[in-house]
This record gives C-alpha cells, sequence and structure tokens, in this order.
C-alpha cells in the first residue's frame, strides 16, 4: 500500500482524474472532499461490505420459506 | 424466429427462455461478480415475490420483490453515473426490485435490502445493484412486523 502524509488542503491525485482532498482534521475524525468524474462511484467502504454481506445471506433463501 | 434455450435451475428445474428474457447485471451483484446474467422468474401465480436466477451458476437465485409492495413512497435516488450506466433517461421504463432475505424456516423475520435495490432498463434489460447510504433505507427491513404472516396479494 502506498502511504502518503498530506496536510488540511492538501490533496492526492488518482490517476488523471480522481482528486482526493483533505478538508479538516478534528480529533480521530477525518473529512475527505472527492472530485472524481461522474462515472466514478464513490461509498463508504462498510456499506459495501455490509451489502456485499446482505446478499450472501439472501442467495441462502429457501423456496419453501416464501409466504404464500 | 426467436430461439429458445433450456437451462436447468437447481431451485426450478428446467427453464426455457430467450435472448430478450435475458437481464444483465454489470459488475453483477455485489459479492457475486461472476453472475452477470440473470432470468427473472415468478415465485408463484399470484405471488408478488421473484426469482432472479443466474444463468451461470445454477444454484445462485436471489428472491426479490417491488419494494412498493411493502413500503410507500421509496424511490431510490439514482446518480448520474448509474443513470448513465444504466442508460437511462427520465422517461425510460424502468423496473426496481429489493432483494428479499428470509432466515432458514423463519419467514416472519422476513426482510427487504432497501440500500441495495436493483434497478433494471425496462428497454435494453441492463440492470444493476445500486448503493443507496440514506440513513432511512435499512439493510434488514422487516416487512413483516405490521402485516400478517398471509400476505395481501
Amino acid at each position: 500500500m502506498l502511504v502518503l502524509t498530506r496536510k488540511v488542503n492538501q490533496s492526492i491525485i488518482i490517476g488523471d482524474d480522481v482528486e482526493v482532498v483533505v478538508l479538516e482534521v478534528r480529533g480521530e475524525q477525518v473529512r475527505l472532499g472527492i472530485r472524481a468524474p461522474k462515472d466514478v462511484t464513490v461509498h463508504r467502504k462498510e456499506i459495501y461490505e455490509q451489502i456485499q454481506e446482505e446478499n450472501r445471506q439472501a442467495a441462502k433463501t429457501r423456496t419453501e420459506d416464501v409466504p404464500e | 424466429m426467436t430461439t429458445t434455450t433450456n437451462f436447468t435451475s437447481t431451485r426450478f428445474g428446467e427453464v426455457a427462455y430467450t435472448d430478450a428474457d435475458i437481464v444483465t447485471l454489470e459488475g453483477g451483484l455485489l459479492g457475486f461478480p461472476a453472475s452477470t446474467s440473470y432470468l427473472i422468474l415468478a415465485h408463484k401465480e399470484g405471488s408478488p415475490f421473484r426469482w432472479l436466477q443466474s444463468l451461470e451458476e445454477p444454484g445462485l437465485a436471489f428472491l426479490v420483490v417491488d419494494p412498493a409492495h411493502f413500503v410507500d413512497g421509496y424511490a431510490p435516488l439514482l446518480g448520474d453515473e448509474a443513470a448513465q450506466a444504466l442508460g437511462l433517461s427520465e422517461d425510460t421504463p424502468r423496473l426496481v426490485y429489493t432483494i428479499v432475505t428470509i432466515p432458514n424456516g423463519r419467514p416472519e423475520e422476513m426482510t427487504i435490502n432497501l440500500a441495495g435495490p436493483i434497478v433494471i432498463n425496462g428497454v435494453t434489460r441492463v440492470a444493476r445493484q445500486l448503493v443507496i447510504e440514506d440513513p432511512n433505507c435499512a439493510i434488514k427491513h422487516r416487512v413483516l412486523e405490521n402485516k400478517s404472516k398471509r400476505l395481501a396479494a
């Protein structure tokens, strides 16, 4: 993993067109601004993982348990 | 002349379909990237439930339902990126399904996933699972709390 040190208002560029800016650091929280093309989705990692896990649970649903 | 293809599903046995029936989930469902072609099968006549049956994995199927059947006013916000990927303009017909989870043997604990709806372009049948970051859209939304176990059709 690439590790960089940044200060508030400094940013990193990923590829040609994705920019991540450090907006604010307050205690344990960091606010980031993300500038990316419209065809790039940006989400918190936790929600992705939660939906993956829910899909795995859903795939175990049995036909005999479906209500009439 | 449309060609009919036969497919054997683990749950439903022999299923006949044509190319026009295939729903293409680009990138697959989260956690299931290898399956991108699905059929929509009715659960039973008169039932609001459908099954999204993977054509790549005969044993993989997801129970889905139109969220309007359980939730009023659910309208997941479609971002520009998703609309573009799905080729949806404002007046393109679309289908929205939510995935249903039923723990084995406990149908009363059925939940629908409002945070990960599946949106299907009704013309091209290209689809995608959206990620909705809204505290009002639960991943496990209980639907039978205020209804009897027997659903109104």
